[in-house]
């Protein structure tokens, strides 16, 4: 997806989100606000791809570090100004990205099941702490947060993800990140750190999903904690499972579905976690490898 | 005995054991391997060879003993630092990285010498694209000296047996290596690979003036490219010489008997 020259395709996409942005006021207001939705999806989506995708680690906290973003990012901007939003943002990312350090570092020593019942508790543990916050509005969470994002936000921003988390992972160094998937004691022979790997991973991916959580807050206007539970973290590996493990388009593909999805089936509304375990389900019978991943992609599969 | 030459050693083992629970898996080895020297490690299955390997690579620690590389102590080291002083080794069962091209599994291993960091990866700028030139210039080059250049996109796993264990030799080379550990790398090849893997260990110890320690069932491989012999036995050093003191030493032949003749 992203090859040489890809700084030319990170900003003429960010041109195309502003040309967009530019117009939205034309548009409607209801389909806007989901394409901002599909646009804070990516994000998630792409950012958990480096963990569970790239990486091969199997996270369950990413509803998590997107709490930690949306609830800082919002208390800022609700007690200094609107014109504090993009300073918001990075430090939604930035404390994201800290929390993603501290539940790295001791659970990375722990691997596959394990892992996962690890970052799935720690998610748990961040609601809990908002939930009973009164600083952040205890179960009510956070109200009256300014309407900020916007279409150029939000798809500039999933430009910049797709931008960082292809652009690492298709170099030299990124290449660390796809042998600690695939061996880490053959990964370990060759110098490379596992450790090391793993927690960047989590920090990285923590730091985008906090920056979705800011814009998140500021596109819904409301936090409450209970949405931050597991299972907004599993639709999250939903949609890198559809996408096909580390398969950034793919993904990006499988964001953009189950978000417009459950607005198709609207009516249906309370049947969507069926569809979903039905889609996760059928796929793994007939298409282990991912939805979107095909032979003629092999080569060039891992971008 | 052949008595290793402790001014030009390489790496050297100073009494090591290690017990897993109950089960002694080393006992007590000395073990030396000098500067371009290429030493053989036999031994029966179970004997501890793989063992032996862990534990210069840092996998295992040693319940007792010293190990040296470079007259520096390897102990608490993790494997990735002890590739980084210049150990690199290949698997007795092939460990390539499935989902990564040829190319992709020898550029994963220039890591140690690339000159770009995470930065430089996001930046892109000049000396991002110098930096991957470069590593990609010496990957190649390589794969050609081993003849998988034609297979550079191809994924490593779907290479033949043969290639495939080649290909994982290469992969270690590209950590640039002092010393170079092959478990096994004639297992599950047929005489004409095996004659061809000969060659290549030589022309590796010439070419990238390296040590290697080579452990290998196949007693014509090894006593044809070795000059000192290491043999082991349910972890305990039997024998050490050249390959005609080893194959005459009758605790070597009482060890095997049963086994391949030596
Ligand atoms: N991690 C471990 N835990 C427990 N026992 C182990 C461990 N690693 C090796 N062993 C035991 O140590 C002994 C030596 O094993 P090792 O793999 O070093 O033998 P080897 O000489 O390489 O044999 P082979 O020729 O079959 O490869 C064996 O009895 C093995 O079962
Ligand atoms: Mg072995």
């Amino acid at each position: 997806m992203i090859r040489h020259g890809s700084r030319r395709w990170l900003i003429a996409a960010l041109v195309a989100a502003f040309a967009v942005s530019w117009f939205s006021t034309r548009f409607n207001q209801y389909y806007l606000g989901i394409a901002i939705d599909v646009g804070i999806n990516i994000i998630l989506a792409v950012s958990l791809n480096l963990i569970n995708g790239h990486t091969g680690q199997f996270s369950l906290g990413h509803a998590g570090f997107m709490a930690v973003g949306g609830f800082t990012a919002a208390k800022l901007t609700l007690l200094y100004g609107e014109s504090l939003y993009p300073f918001s943002l990075i430090v939604g990312g930035i404390m994201a990205a800290l929390a993603g350090l501290l539940v790295g570092i001791p659970s990375l020593r722990c691997k596959g099941d394990y892992l996962a019942i690890v970052t799935l508790g720690f998610g748990e543990i961040i609601r809990v702490i908002f939930q009973n916050s009164q600083f952040f509005g205890a179960a009510t969470g956070l109200t009256g947060i300014a309407k900020l994002t916007t279409f150029f936000w939000a798809w500039g921003i999933a430009a910049v993800t797709i931008y960082v988390i292809a652009g690492l992972v298709n170099s030299t160094y990124g290449r660390g990140f796809l042998c600690v998937h695939d061996d880490e004691v053959a990964a370990s022979a060759m110098g490379i750190n596992p450790l090391r790997y793993k927690v960047t991973a989590f920090v990285i991916g923590a730091f985008f999903a906090g920056i979705a959580g800011a814009l998140y807050a500021h596109h819904k206007r409301v936090l409450q904690p209970d949405g931050f539970n597991f299972i907004k973290s599993i639709d999250i590996v939903v949609m890198v499972i559809l996408g096909g493990m580390g398969r950034t388009a793919g993904v990006v593909v499988a964001a953009i579905i189950l978000t417009l999805l459950p607005e198709v089936l609207r009516s249906f509304a309370s049947y969507r976690m069926i569809i979903y375990s039905l889609l996760i389900i059928g796929l793994m019978m007939g298409r282990p490898q991912g939805l979107f991943v095909w032979p003629i992609f092999k080569k060039n599969a891992k971008n | 005995m052949t008595s290793p030459a402790s001014s030009s050693s390489l790496l050297q083992m100073a009494n090591c054991t290690i017990r897993f629970g109950g089960l002694t898996a080393v006992s007590e080895l000395n073990l030396s391997i000098g500067q371009r020297e290429l030493v053989g490690l036999i031994g029966p299955n179970g004997a501890g060879k793989t063992t032996v390997f862990n534990l210069i690579t840092g996998v295992y620690q040693p319940t007792s003993g010293q190990i040296n590389f470079e007259d520096k102590s390897t102990a608490r080291l993790n494997p990735h630092q002890l590739t980084r002083r210049g150990i690199a080794r290949t698997f007795q069962n092939i460990r390539l990285f499935a989902s990564l091209s040829v190319f992709d599994n020898v550029r994963a291993a220039t890591q140690l010498h690339r000159a770009h960091g995470i930065r430089d990866a996001l930046w892109r700028g000049r000396s991002f694209h110098d930096s991957e030139k470069t590593v990609e210039t010496e990957v190649m080059e390589l794969l050609e000296v081993f003849q998988l250049g034609k297979h550079r996109d191809k994924l490593a796993v779907s290479l033949p047996y043969g290639d495939q264990r080649r290909l994982e030799i290469v992969r270690a080379l590209a950590t640039r290596p002092k010393l170079l550990l092959l478990d096994e790398p004639a297992a599950g090849m047929n005489p004409t690979e095996k004659v061809e893997l000969m060659k290549l260990i030589q022309f590796i110890e010439e070419k990238y003036q390296i040590s290697v320690l080579l452990v290998e069932h196949d007693m014509q491989v090894v006593m044809g490219i070795c000059r000192r012999i290491i043999v082991l036995d349910y972890g305990v050093k039997i024998a050490e010489g050249n390959p005609e003191e080893v194959r005459k030493n009758p605790k070597v032949i009482e060890a095997y008997l049963g086994e391949e003749p030596v």
